[in-house]
């Protein structure tokens, strides 16, 4: 049977390719996301002591660290029964913010952005490198805002990549009043640029009409954890919106644990996942748009008022979780201030006890829900561990997207290696995240 | 010169480093090429080049290919982050066989189109292919990172020789002896005074130095050994990460070296966090083979 292969994808988190097969009269019939290396994360962690879970479960992938050891820290707390110190609830959702700022900024500007800015381009010249070539202070600029991100982890972090001031029971450390002014600054300097890419963003988006129509649209049900008045980025109340922006089921996260039905996908390591009774749910930054309506902080969502008067809402083009990527990051810039200007904690974390239980943790990763289960033997060690990851809710919603997007590009006279770019930049409407797929 | 990145089995956090180096990054893409970076540009296949960074760990026949094609075809080759060095902590599945673990994920007669074959064990990267240099750190530290691209790119391999994370360590002793081991969720540490002495579980002793003892020193807490062995332990069969990390807790307790020994029940991933798969360590894990190493790591 003939096919295509994209052998790596390239731009985009973690190793990966896609294969398209073709029928006889070389029509798309099938798209196949291909990934291996399954390092065996939920089985590694068994027997550590907990103190060692944060930083094991880390390593799964470093772009969104610090969300699979808060999941993690959160299941040991709720199987131990221990309330987190809200000063420290408030130093993890500022550090989370500011890794979700970093990791968007790096997917909009290292993998996204080229394809925006310059869609019918030579691909040899669609990256950050070839563009500093010609444009040193866009592209200097636009790192600088991952740098913010960075900037805001590693300060309430302890370190940037794999944070270590985290821990069950709450942080070490608060951060020092100033280093909250000097963050403070920093983030006031970069509104301005922060504003102007989030335009910039939604223009490009505008100006590709086309290929936002051709790049996939999906009607899956979203799901995400659900905040009171916005977006949440922990919690434990999560909720199900149908194709119409109709809710149709709120849950807790013990009951979100019970309906997980994984399964293995045949033609990759990624075991994909659905929840009983709903089936297929999408989840990421549109996901959690259509669950919670909007932002729930007033920057954020002014600019997604033009969002939603030029695509409509509830929102399903897959190419749009572009704007909503850079809407988040905005979001997260003025909860990042907010949360920097409340007076620092005194009384960070509660030592624990160990002892045997069992509790669930789940939080809002950059690029969707990350669930994960726990079970501790009575001396405290890890006995059972599940984590349920962003890429395997949206892998079907993936395959399809690259199928109808394989559809449309393949099929007009357009083909080559035009629509192979296409085709990488529909995947890359995802942002997917390999390391945490696989796991 | 021409420079490559390749990322195998990991978790993208050494690149996200690289890509942290603000300034410096950018004047290294002025100065250099970047041909082959699947994380940034993309071409699909690896070029000839004077440098690869190789970041992960071989997990299986693709990533053994690919370390394997960065090695014809680059004149030098670095080993990026722990992982890379030491097998870091995906090494730690070096405590199961390769069958068994796939068998409890994905079910017993899982088969995937396409799947390439995994390995037997898990090995660090200079087990398949020779390695010029060494950059460990989970990830390694921004400046350091820096510093080495300065040197090399320049044409010199920075060596491997080193020290220890106390070395870079500024903090006083304690009175012993102390009470303990602690775990970090489990007490409270002084803070300035050295952990270890202070009963927790510190591995500096018997880390690499590089990173100036950043956990202990800006956080507080214990350095876990992310930076991979030090040079003695590399050099010196008798130094081993597990034993002599209990006899300085049983010093600093004042208790009986088997207490000691039975406070502790996950070795595996306290001592071996981020080397377990290094296979100059293999011969002194107690036992150093399979059977005892299910006892060390996994309990059903
Ligand atoms: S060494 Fe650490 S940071 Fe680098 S890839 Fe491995 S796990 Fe990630
Ligand atoms: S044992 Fe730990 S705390 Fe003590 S000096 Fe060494 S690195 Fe510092
Ligand atoms: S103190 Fe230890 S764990 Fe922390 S960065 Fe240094 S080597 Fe790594």
């Amino acid at each position: 049977m003939p096919e295509i292969l994209i052998d790596p994808l390239t731009r985009i988190m973690g190793n990966a390719s896609v294969k398209i097969v073709l029928d006889e009269a070389e029509n798309p019939r099938d798209a196949r996301f291909q990934a291996f290396g399954y390092r065996g994360f939920d089985q590694i962690a068994r027997g550590s002591h907990i103190d060692g879970l944060c930083p094991i479960v880390s390593r799964i992938c470093g772009c969104d660290s610090l969300f699979h050891q808060l999941a993690a820290a959160t299941a040991v707390e709720n199987a131990l029964g221990v309330e987190v110190p809200p000063e420290a609830l408030r130093l993890r959702e500022l550090a989370l913010w500011g890794q979700l700022f970093e990791r968007h900024a790096v997917s909009l500007t290292v993998h996204s952005l080229p394809d925006l800015l310059f869609p019918s381009s030579d691909p040899g010249l669609r990256n950050i490198i070839s563009i500093h070539r010609v444009d040193e202070e866009t592209v200097k600029r636009l790192m600088e805002l991952k740098s913010l991100g960075t900037s805001v982890l590693k300060e309430a972090g302890g370190r940037a990549v794999h944070p270590v001031n985290f821990l069950p029971g709450g942080a070490v450390r608060d951060i020092s009043a100033d280093t909250r002014r000097a963050l403070i600054d920093r983030l006031n300097e970069a509104r301005p640029f922060l504003i102007e890419t989030g335009r910039l963003v939604k223009l490009l988006l505008r100006r590709n009409e086309e290929a936002v129509n051709a790049l996939g649209t999906d009607e899956a049900p979203s799901l995400s954890l659900r905040g009171e008045g916005g977006m949440a980025i922990t919690g434990t109340a999560l909720a199900v919106v149908d194709a119409g922006g109709e809710a149709k089921e709120a849950f807790g996260l013990e009951e979100a644990a019970e309906r997980l039905r994984e399964d293995n996908s045949p033609h990759s390591h990624i075991r994909s996942v659905e929840l009983s009774g709903v089936g297929e749910v999408r989840v990421g930054p549109l996901a959690r748009l259509n669950v919670n309506g909007g932002y729930g902080t007033a920057l954020a969502d002014e600019e997604l008022e033009e969002v939603k008067a030029h695509w409509g809402f509830p929102l399903h083009r897959n190419m749009i979780g572009h704007a909503a990527r850079i809407l988040e990051m905005i979001h997260a810039w003025e909860r990042m201030v907010e949360l920097l200007a409340l007076p620092g904690g005194e009384m960070m974390r509660r030592t624990l006890n160990p002892s045997g239980g069992s509790g669930e943790g789940a939080v809002e990763g950059p690029e969707g829900t990350l669930l994960y289960g726990l079970v501790l033997d009575e001396d405290g060690l890890v006995k059972r561990l599940s984590i349920t990851t962003p890429l395997q809710f949206n892998l079907k919603s993936l395959e399809r997207a690259v199928l109808e997007s394989a559809r449309t590009v393949l099929g007009s006279a357009d083909t080559g290696e035009r629509a192979l770019v296409l085709l990488e930049t529909a995947i890359r409407a995802f942002a997917p995240c390999i390391p945490c797929g696989v796991h | 010169m021409r420079l490559a990145m390749v990322s195998l089995g990991s978790c993208l956090g050494c690149q996200m480093v690289f890509l942290s180096m603000e300034d410096y990054l950018f004047s290294l893409i002025s100065e250099n090429s970047v041909p082959f970076a699947p994380f940034v540009v993309d071409r699909k296949g690896i070029p000839e080049v004077d440098m690869v960074l190789v970041e992960g760990v071989i997990r299986n026949g693709d990533d053994y290919r690919k370390a394997k094609q960065a090695r014809e075809r680059s004149e030098f080759l670095v080993a990026l982050g722990t992982c890379a060095c030491y097998g870091g902590v995906p090494g730690l599945a070096d405590m199961f066989s390769e069958e068994r673990m796939m068998r409890r994920r994905f079910g017993a007669d899982a088969s995937f189109e396409g799947e390439p074959q995994g390995v037997r064990r898990l090995l660090p990267v200079d087990s398949y292919v020779r390695v010029d240099a060494y950059l460990p750190g989970c990830p390694p530290p921004v400046e350091l990172m820096r510093s080495f691209l300065e040197f090399s790119l320049s044409g010199t391999l920075p060596s491997r020789e080193g020290s220890s994370v106390c070395s870079e360590c500024a903090v006083s002793g304690v009175s012993l002896p102390q009470a303990g081991p602690h775990r970090t969720t489990d007490a409270e540490a002084a803070e300035k005074k050295c952990l270890l002495e202070q009963g927790f579980l510190c591995m500096g002793p018997l880390t690499r130095d590089g990173c100036g003892a950043v956990c202990v020193s800006e956080s507080g807490i214990p350095c876990d050994g992310c930076r991979g062995p030090s040079d003695a332990v590399l050099k010196h069969p008798a130094l081993d990460p597990r034993a002599e990390t209990l006899r300085r807790l049983t010093r600093a307790t004042g208790k009986k070296p088997h207490e000691v020994q039975d406070a502790i029940k996950d070795p595996a991933h306290s001592f071996f966090r981020y080397c377990l798969a290094e296979a100059l360590l293999r011969r002194r894990r107690p036992g150093g083979s399979a059977p005892f190493l299910y006892r060390l790591g996994e309990r059903e």
